[in-house]
């Protein structure tokens, strides 16, 4: 919209337009408010689950009940009781969709605006009804005399908040009900293109922002004494205490370091032979009957497609102690019963073979469509000068590939921390752990697999991430200079 | 013609001596490469429809002996082998359907310019590519949302991949504007435009990301390990294999106690052993991509070289 536009509008759409901006924050933070348990207005006694939030408590009654089976059972409190906070509960998310309805409707014509303000009255009547049943369920709860102490009655803060925010919503639809003009008869439902291909991305965005930026709040986990199912609270904050352990606790900075080196090495090694896709690629276009070079092209890339848990299985096969290796030695005569995976022998170069099984043939593919794009004439014209078929490869084929082969390197440069869990986590064994954990397992064992440290894997995996943000912030800017264009 | 075509090098000229060695050590290396990627698999196929008891001694090494496809038949006793495959099957097609669509609708909105703040949410969405928050943050996260030990936590936290949306993006913006204007001009909505237009010209590229979704969803297993650890019938399929393959204990005896009487006998007969039942689950896992896999090379190798454009 824009400035005259803006002007000529009657001064009550321009107050409206104010008041909406403060709807729609009401409104949005009513809804995402619901996802968090901490935020809980159900959790009106401690037999309520703590993951219990708002959201779930409207939706799921068993979820609400989890924690109470023993209390229904004997009867200390009533199952009407659970079932009022439950409707109340569920009518408040409702009342929640509606504000956000609104929120949404606002953007639309006059006629939209005043349909949007009818949801408007009932969002916000519902979440304050919602907060009523949840108030009433909380004075059932706090009548009961007998067990009252495992019982133990509150009203949560987010009781206040939710019906804050509902009487807020209420309020301003009806103040902005009341000071818009009637529409007119050939008004329509209608909303400008803007902000319906918004109002169209918007699920995208919250869907992104759900799964990818919501979980970086939960790097407060690394500043508290948290153990599963446990709260953040005053009294489990440890400040930096899990950061200074990672660098003075003795074994914990071994751990490190022995991580780190099983990490750098099998990045590095893996960077090391990077050439050998380029190579193969190379190759592959000398190759001149067109069947054959479909059936390489089919089958050596195979192996990227099945999963790491595959291959485990195809290296059992292989090299168990009754797997293809030691039955073929047993053709030639030679007694063998290695079983060539449990070992802690060689894992690094163990490790880059199978990563190479699996994948060069599919990286050899991204520079055999390199290839194909180099002009023809350049050989030709080499030819002509007498060029033999090494030197063309030489100095034609290679140069011409270099730039997609830097922009590899340098990812694979900024990606040196992440060699990913699944291989490393599949030939993991008892007597292998030392040298395969890389920084990425190592995570998943402190934090899930061993369940010792939820706040040391949440800090590792906290600089996991900066170090590799700025590796590759590093390695565009290096991009930049040495070629003129961004790789990311 | 031909003949004589063979003859010459690639560049016109005669071929000399050099060239016939250089090709033919050519060939040679890529027969040895396509064995060294196609053996393994060979080996646990001819292993699973042998005789068993040249199985068990370590017999079968290049070719089967005594054929038999009692094996396959014997895993009908795997109970959670079924339930693992629908699993699998369920997540494949539905995950892989909501991705696309949400992967082909997303990247059609970020092509209109007039959309409101249009910049600032793409970006918001392409950077998520370069940054995650780490295993426990986003563990805690699906948990909070109440995802954990449900089927949905393998598929609505990969709805969104910002990857996806640039490569569909990019393909209809390469698509002439001309169709959509005069499709607006006749008073279509977005919506409709995107059905009727969009969708139809931009097949090949979603029919790319539906094929590597689809071998993404079928090979997970990492989200089924550590947001299913406790809800058993979740498993995707990969993770019951690879329980099985770490299993020590004797998976004949286990299998025929899940049984009748009569499936029981039949498993006996069959001299089941654990490298044999071992075998076999590889191999039912592993047949689904190998089967679909000719069929969509065409498919895989554009996907990559929309990828090394895109750089």
């Amino acid at each position: 919209m824009n400035a005259a536009l803006t002007r000529n509008l009657p001064l009550q759409h321009r107050a409206a337009d104010r008041m909406y901006y403060l709807l729609r924050i009401a409104a949005l933070f009513a809804m995402a408010l619901m996802f968090f348990p901490d935020i809980s207005s159900a959790k009106v006694t401690i037999l309520i689950n703590k993951s219990v939030s708002l959201f779930s408590a409207g939706i799921s009654y068993s979820g609400l009940i989890s924690d109470s089976a023993r209390p229904l059972r004997l009867e200390w409190v009533q199952a009407s009781t659970y079932q009022i906070l439950h409707y109340g509960s569920l009518i408040a998310v409702l009342g929640g969709l509606f504000a956000g309805a609104c929120g949404c409707m606002s953007l639309g014509s006059l006629r939209l605006k005043r349909l949007g303000n009818i949801f408007g009255i009932a969002g916000g009547g519902m979440l304050m009804l919602g907060m009523g049943m949840t108030y009433i369920a909380y004075r059932q709860f706090a009548a009961i005399v007998e067990k009252a102490d495992r019982i133990a009655a509150t009203l949560p803060d987010a009781v206040f908040i939710y019906a804050g925010l509902g009487l807020l919503i209420l309020l301003i639809s009806v103040i902005v009900q009341g000071i818009l003009p009637r529409a007119d008869k050939n008004d329509r439902f209608e909303m400008k293109a803007r902000y319906r291909l918004f109002l169209m991305f918007l699920p995208i965005v919250v869907l992104a922002f759900v799964f990818a930026y919501l979980p970086l709040y939960g790097w407060r986990y690394a500043f508290y004494d948290y153990q599963p199912g446990g709260t953040l609270s005053a009294e489990t904050f440890a400040g930096f205490k899990y950061f200074q352990a990672l660098f003075q606790n003795e074994s914990t900075r071994n751990d490190m370091i022995r991580v780190l080196r099983n990490t750098l090495v099998m990045s590095g090694l893996g960077i090391a032979t990077s050439w050998v896709p380029l190579v193969i690629a190379i190759l592959m276009a000398e190759i001149r009957s067109k069947f054959f070079l479909r059936s390489v092209q089919t089958i050596i890339t195979i192996p990227n497609f099945i999963s790491w848990v595959l291959v485990y299985a195809v290296a059992l096969a292989m090299f168990n102690t009754d797997g293809f290796l030691n039955g073929f030695l047993g053709l030639l005569g030679v007694q063998s019963d290695t079983n060539y995976l449990m070992g802690n022998q060689n894992i690094w170069l163990k490790m880059l073979a199978w990563g190479m099984w699996k994948g060069v043939g599919w990286s050899s593919i991204i520079y055999v469509a390199a290839i194909t794009g180099i002009d023809v004439h350049l050989y030709e014209a080499a030819t002509v000068d007498g060029a033999g078929r090494f030197q063309k490869m030489r100095y034609i084929t290679l140069p011409s590939l270099m730039p997609t082969y830097m922009v590899l390197l340098l990812l694979a440069v900024a990606a040196i921390l992440s060699n990913g869990m699944d291989q490393y986590y599949v030939f993991q064994n008892a007597q292998n752990t030392s040298t395969i954990e890389v920084l990425d397992l190592y995570v998943y064992n402190i934090g899930i697999g061993e369940g010792t440290s939820i706040p040391l894997s949440t800090i590792v995996g906290m600089f996991k991430t900066i170090i590799s943000v700025m590796l590759l912030f590093i390695a565009n800017n290096v991009s930049k200079w040495t070629r003129g264009e961004s790789i990311v | 013609m031909r003949k004589q075509k063979n003859e010459l090098n690639h560049a016109g000229y005669k071929r000399t001596a050099g060239d016939r060695i250089f090709e033919n050590l050519n060939a040679l290396f890529f027969v040895l490469f396509m064995l060294l990627c196609l053996f393994p698999f060979y080996y646990l196929l001819i292993n699973t429809i042998s005789d068993n008891d040249l199985v068990a001694r370590g017999s079968i090494n290049f070719w089967p002996v005594g054929l038999t496809i009692s094996n396959y038949i014997a895993l009908k006793n795997v109970a959670d082998l079924g339930v693992a495959f629908l699993v699998t099957l369920g997540r494949t097609v539905i995950g892989t359907i909501t991705m696309v669509a949400v992967s082909a609708f997303a990247g059609y909105l970020v092509t209109k310019q007039e959309m409101w703040n249009r910049k600032f949410f793409y970006r918001m969405l392409v950077i998520t590519m370069y940054f995650n928050a780490g295993l426990i943050p986003m563990y805690l996260n699906i948990k909070m949302l109440g995802l954990t030990d449900t089927f949905w936590v393998y598929i609505i936290p990969a709805l969104v991949m910002p990857f996806n949306i640039i490569l569909v993006k990019t393909y209809i913006e390469s698509i002439p504007p001309d169709l959509e204007e005069s499709a607006l001009i006749d008073g279509a909505g977005y919506l409709k435009i995107f059905t009727s237009i969009i969708v139809p010209l931009s097949m090949p590229i979603l029919a790319t990301i539906a094929i590597f979704g689809a071998v993404g969803h079928w090979n997970a297993f990492i989200d089924s390990l550590i947001y299913n650890q406790t809800a058993i019938q979740l498993h995707t399929l990969q993770h019951v294999l690879y329980t099985y393959l770490n299993k020590t204990s004797n998976l004949a005896a286990m299998m025929n106690s899940g049984a009748d009487a009569a499936a029981a006998a039949q498993a006996a007969q069959a001299a089941l052993n654990n490298k044999v039942i071992k075998y076999t689950i590889s191999m039912v896992t592993i047949l689904p991509i190998l089967m679909v896999y000719p069929f969509m090379t065409r498919y895989f190798q554009k996907g990559i070289m929309l990828g090394a454009v895109k750089g």
